[in-house]
């Protein structure tokens, strides 16, 4: 379970959706005033993740499980070729993000979990489509896209509507379909449920594990502070603390091995932090 | 080939949907273009002279050389000024990193950026001229059309390098565009914008002789104003290409660096 020892992956492993080698990202030190313009040329000292070594299988969620500044972004981020690595390598569906970034973002939908990144002037549709079209779909496929998950999401109402009168909760779900419409294979979400209401987040977990994860056979690895999200999608959940990866195991399995009646306090366990009386004895 | 192609007008018809929306800017423009024509207009009736005219390269009226200066200042800035101005505008709308995970590369968003804002200028000048031209005499039938689109096209060529140099600027500091802001700012002075080279002191003038700009205004006022065929603009021509060739692939490479650059220190999307 304990994933302390870097251990040498095989690229090779041929159900592998994702394998981090490794991995590490520094930044370089924030700078001010004149000293912000040396920054760009600044070696990278600030370690945001210390040699992640880790694997998920096709079809598999892997939930990350962290503080904030515990790395969860920079991993996504770098998945989604958005970062380079500082060392150690991250493959997505058999490719290397930093050596074919082309093909990993055919392979991958990401979804930052903001509700910005739509133009507002543009209705839901036009902007799929523009984006659809950008993922290299053709009009026709792009259109078919757009109807089908539009449906499941519940956004038929929405889509004719610019972009700047919608909902975040409505912009997020639309960010949803924006990282699904060419079909990845992978899906990369970071705080997808973080401007849901209760209701809104509940279906969008509904929809993430009967559509995405069983129908589709997606690949899933998201970042969330919700335990309850957690247990209810995530097949194995890799809790990082401050860049490092403490454990990767199944729910119940880090439960278990840490005597915890529940998640959060394993959770708490493991990152050697509080949590209140109150929370102890809810557990 | 045929899906850069594709790739590159989907961004402009995304920015002429987006124009769509805005129904009044493009009337407002129209008119700020008359008024503008008309102050030109009466400038140059205040200051011209059978002396003003006759130091005028071609002869021509003060009206039609300033105007003509001012409008090809115009196209320059759109040639300075787009590239970066499309990144900025991806980084505040949050539609960058999205538009980073598609399939696109982000010196192909660039570009496919950049042509809505070549148009719009060109609309804009077509605007300038017309005005002048039913209201002011400018001399429009002289023009040899064909010409000019080949200045304005080498003008672009000549520019857009430094317009990728400014969008590469600002990745790596955020904020500023020292390419714009040199080239407009020498070149208002030394380039024969608003009067002739011949009346600065000699080292301007040498600084003039330098500046493809210099080069750029006069093919454009010979071919808008004499009807100048592409031939008897061919050194300007060559002058601005080869400005082109050598600073568009050096502004695609440090651009490049830059960017795996900012990829290194997570900054692509700070702004």
């Amino acid at each position: 379970m304990f994933s302390g020892s870097r251990h040498a992956i095989n690229s090779s492993v041929p159900d592998s959706a994702i394998i981090l080698d490794s991995l590490e990202k520094s930044f370089p030190p924030a700078l001010g005033g004149w000293d912000a313009f040396l920054q760009p040329f600044r070696r990278p000292t600030s370690p945001a993740l210390c040699g992640i070594s880790l694997q998920a299988k096709q079809g598999e969620a892997v939930a990350l499980l962290g503080a904030n500044g515990a790395g969860k972004t920079t991993l996504l981020r770098i998945l989604a070729t958005l970062l380079i690595p500082t060392r150690g390598s991250a493959l997505v569906a058999g490719s290397d993000t930093v050596r074919d970034p082309a093909t990993v973002r055919r392979q991958i939908g990401y979804h930052a979990g903001s509700d910005l990144g739509f133009y507002s002037r543009l209705t839901g549709r036009q902007n799929l489509t523009f984006f659809g079209r950008l993922n290299h779909l053709s009009d026709l496929a792009t259109a078919r896209r757009i109807g089908e998950l539009s449906e499941r999401l519940g956004l038929q109402n929405s889509l004719d509507r610019q972009a700047r009168t919608l909902s975040s909760g409505t912009v997020q779900r639309l960010s949803l379909l924006r990282a699904l419409i060419h079909q990845p294979k992978v899906l990369l979400l970071d705080e997808p449920t973080r401007s849901l209401d209760a209701l809104a987040a509940a279906d969008f977990r509904r929809f993430l594990r009967t559509e995405i994860l069983a129908r589709q056979g997606t690949s899933l690895l998201f970042a969330s502070h919700t335990m309850q999200e957690i247990e209810f999608l995530a097949d194995r959940v890799a809790i990082l603390d401050e860049g490092k990866l403490l454990a990767f195991d199944t729910p119940a399995a880090l439960r278990g091995a840490t005597s915890s009646a529940t998640l959060e306090m394993a959770f708490a366990r493991l990152t050697g932090r509080q949590l209140s009386q109150e929370e102890e004895h809810v557990g | 080939m045929r899906q850069l192609l594709r790739d590159l007008l989907l961004f402009f018809e995304r920015d002429l949907r987006i124009a769509a929306t805005y129904r009044s800017p493009f009337i407002l423009e129209a008119i700020e273009a008359l008024f503008g024509a008309a102050t030109f207009y009466y400038v140059a009736r205040f200051v011209d002279s059978p002396a003003l005219r006759e130091a005028l390269p071609q002869g021509e009226t003060y009206f039609a050389y300033s105007l003509v200066g001012f409008v090809f200042f115009d196209y320059l800035n759109a040639a300075l000024d787009t590239f970066d101005r499309s990144l900025q505008e991806a980084r505040d709308t949050g539609t960058l990193e999205p538009l980073l995970v598609t399939q696109v590369t982000l010196p192909v968003m660039l570009i496919g950026s950049a042509f809505y804002p070549f148009a719009a200028t060109t609309l804009r000048i077509a605007v300038y001229l017309g005005w002048a031209a039913v209201f002011f005499d400018f001399p429009l039938r002289t023009a040899n059309w064909v010409a000019v689109g080949a200045v304005l096209l080498a003008t672009l060529l000549a520019f857009s390098g430094l317009g990728v140099l400014s969008a590469a600027y600002l990745l790596l500091f955020k904020r500023g565009n020292p390419a714009k802001w040199f080239i407009l700012g020498v070149s208002s002075i030394v380039s024969g914008m608003l009067f002739p080279v011949d009346i600065l002191p000699r080292w301007l003038q040498l600084i003039a002789y330098l500046n493809p700009v210099t080069y750029a205004l006069d093919a454009m006022r010979g071919t808008l104003l004499d009807g100048a065929g592409i031939f008897s603009i061919g050194r300007p021509l060559l002058i601005l290409l080869a400005f082109g060739a050598v600073l568009l692939p050096v502004s695609v490479l440090v651009f490049s660096w830059v960017l795996g650059r900012t990829k290194v220190t997570g900054t692509l999307t700070h702004s």
